[in-house]
């Protein structure tokens, strides 16, 4: 308790710093004019503004604010272009579409809107406030960690990545798997033998992270908005001047708890974030609240349950990055190779050797979510104006942000050419149903796995028997296993289940 | 089908790397038991296992994308591709004002608003990067020279 105490006042500290008040301000309120984007969720704004912000100079722990406070205010702004338009900007707001459109369209824009800003309120802090409590202490744990249990941990990261995100199992492999592959490119560390750099002198330090994001997320954004194009314009509802009453936030006291609760820790699991969080909450909601069969025309437990539960997510999947290295889903992984590019190792030791970083942002997000609640509230009219926006200037806006990012930073053209061609090949990989946010943490946590599992095989002298050795390795085995195998027992159980219903009604 | 023939082509490529792993790759000494090449070959290996379980059961049929669809992504690859090629000889202003036009038009903004979009974001993109943030953009061979032979004949 008494680190977690003085761990607090060293972030806030940071965190209060003018210039890093300001910046947590307009990374909020930029982030939430980007979720609120039709199309543009949170992991392409982080991921176009990344370079940006990089560009700027500012010391670490200040860019980190500011790209954190871009973060959850995308994930806030995500529900404005659901609740108006019926379009999410990312597979996290899907499910905010299903009972707060149905609310807007019965007139009651206003209230849908406030009351998703304070469920949103609510999961968000209440994940700030267990991941200040947990994570100093997981941290502690993960400092014994030897090479093999990382490995194990990575078998983990990613058996969770492979059952729970994207449609297909072995897509998802695969995509990490590629991620992994991109990530060989280069001189390797430990011997100093170049790996498919093919003589290329640009690419022998390995391709550059920031080049891999901005192609793959916002690049392939564009590609798929340019797509899109012909296809019909948007209609927005309006704003009206409904607001939320306390009646509402009675009803769906239990459903914010609840689903916060869910959201934080399926957020904790790493590779899942946001949108596998809000779809279970809805779902949890579904059977547990649902008894008049009212979710899906515009209840507010059904609205308030998947906000709650994705902030509470984007705030959850922070604890295994800032403690473990280990990104808790796309976006964080972009955070993640963002402290890499500042030579801060993410993991046990960023508590205690860079606090000003680990706590500073902590701190930040505690006044994010204050500062999301009343820039919200109140400017929710302006936000809505950004969905007016015709997307035939946005698009070119997006290239037009993405070339400035990656020319102030690598200086050189050639790169230009590099994030239009990863650009396609995003484009591609979505169109055929892979997700990217598995290719990205492969391509993050590819050095890692790669480096511990030859650091613990250095140790037992080529006997592979070392991975198994360890109870915290068996047991991280143990959880990979059980969280590939839960998902389709349960699937197996519930068809069994609706097709005895079927017999019975025959 | 969509799914079979990119999973074809990323087979290939997987095969190539293989091939690299298993034959280029060899450290001139080393202590540790893994060498560089081992980790590559157990990803070729992997991602080979993966594929063939895409090239098993595909479950993308049609890419859905009509001929007109197609034919505006390929001319927003050319734009972009012509925009990196002009980004350092024109300058930010003028490549990104040239860039933003055409952008803009093609998608369907009316003909002088999109010129106007075009020119205000190089402008305005410039004031707020360079002037105001400090970032480093390039100002264009061309554009240098151009001022400069207005700056001669002023003097």
């Amino acid at each position: 308790m008494d680190t977690v105490l003085s761990g607090l006042a060293t972030g806030f500290a940071v965190a209060f710093d003018p210039f890093n008040l300001m910046l947590v301000l307009v990374g909020c309120f930029v982030g939430t004019l980007i979720g609120a984007l039709p199309g543009l969720g949170p992991i392409n704004g982080v991921a176009i503004l990344l370079p940006i912000a990089y560009g700027l100079g500012f010391p670490p722990e200040s860019a980190l604010i500011l790209l954190a406070g871009i973060y959850y205010g995308a994930e806030y702004g995500g529900r404005i272009s659901s609740i108006l338009l019926n379009v999410p900007g990312d597979a996290g707001a899907v499910m905010t579409t299903l009972d707060g459109n149905p609310m807007a369209r019965a007139g009651q824009a206003g209230r849908a809107l406030s009351l998703s800003a304070v469920a949103s309120f609510i999961g968000g802090t209440f994940a700030v406030i267990l991941m200040s409590l947990f994570a100093p202490g997981l941290a502690k744990f993960a400092v014994t960690f030897s090479p093999a249990d990382y490995v194990a941990l990575m078998v983990f990261a990613f058996a969770s990545l492979a059952s729970l995100v994207g449609k297909s199992t072995v897509k998802t492999l695969l995509g990490a798997t590629i991620g992994l592959m991109l990530a060989t490119i280069g001189i390797d560390a430990n011997t100093g033998v170049n790996r498919y750099t093919f003589g290329i002198p640009d690419i022998l330090a390995g391709i550059d992270f920031l080049i891999v994001v901005v192609g793959l997320f916002g690049m392939a954004e564009l590609l798929t908005l340019v797509e899109h194009q012909a296809r019909g314009t948007l209609k927005s509802l309006p704003v009206d001047k409904s607001f939320v009453q306390w009646a509402d936030l009675k009803l769906a006291k239990w459903t914010i708890l609840r689903s916060s609760i869910i959201g934080f820790f399926i957020g904790i699991l790493p590779g899942t974030g946001a949108s596998v969080a809000s779809a279970v909450a809805y779902g949890t909601e579904k059977r547990i609240s649902d008894k008049e069969g009212t979710f899906g025309t515009g209840d507010v437990r059904g609205l308030a349950a998947p906000e709650a539960a994705n902030n509470a997510a984007a705030g959850g999947s922070m604890v295994p990055m800032l403690t473990l290295g280990i990104p808790g889903s796309g976006t964080t992984a972009i955070l993640l190779g963002a402290l890499l590019m500042f030579n801060i190792q993410p993991g046990p030791m960023m508590f205690t050797q860079r606090p000003e970083v680990a706590w500073g942002l902590v701190a930040s997000m505690y006044i994010g979510n204050v500062a999301l609640l009343v820039i919200n509230l109140p400017l929710v009219g302006l936000f809505a104006r950004m969905l007016t926006i015709p997307q035939h200037y946005l698009t070119p806006l997006i290239a037009i942000l993405a070339f400035i990012g990656i020319y102030t930073i690598v200086g050189n053209p050639h790169d230009l050419y590099m994030i239009t061609g990863l650009g396609l090949l995003g484009w591609f990989l979505r169109k055929l149903e892979f997700s990217l946010a598995p290719v990205i943490l492969g391509f993050v946590l590819g050095s890692l796995f790669e480096n511990n599992l030859r650091r613990a095989l250095s140790i037992s002298g080529g006997d592979w028997g070392i991975l198994v050795a360890d109870w915290k390795s068996l047991l991280l085995y143990g959880l990979a296993l059980l969280v590939v195998v839960l998902p389709i027992w349960l699937a197996r159980r519930s068809r069994k289940r609706s097709g005895g219903q079927e017999a019975m009604a025959d | 089908m969509a799914d079979r023939i990119f999973a074809a082509v990323l087979l290939a490529v997987t095969i190539g790397y293989a091939v690299i792993a298993f034959t280029v790759i060899k450290a001139p000494f080393q202590y540790d038991p893994l060498g560089p090449e081992s980790w590559p070959q157990i990803l070729s290996i992997v991602a080979m296992l993966c594929l063939l379980g895409v090239l098993w059961r595909p479950d993308v049929d049609h890419m859905d994308v009509p001929k007109a669809v197609w034919f505006r992504l390929g001319a927003a690859v050319v734009m972009l591709m012509a925009y990196s090629r002009l980004y350092e000889p024109l300058g930010f202003v003028v490549a990104t004002a040239l860039f933003g036009t055409a952008m803009a038009l093609m998608l369907g903004a009316p003909r002088w608003r999109a010129l106007a979009f075009g020119v205000g974001a190089g402008i305005a993109g410039w004031l707020l990067c360079v002037t105001l943030m400090d970032l480093n953009l390039p100002e264009g061979a061309v554009v240098e020279a151009v001022l400069e032979s207005f700056q001669t004949e002023a003097n």
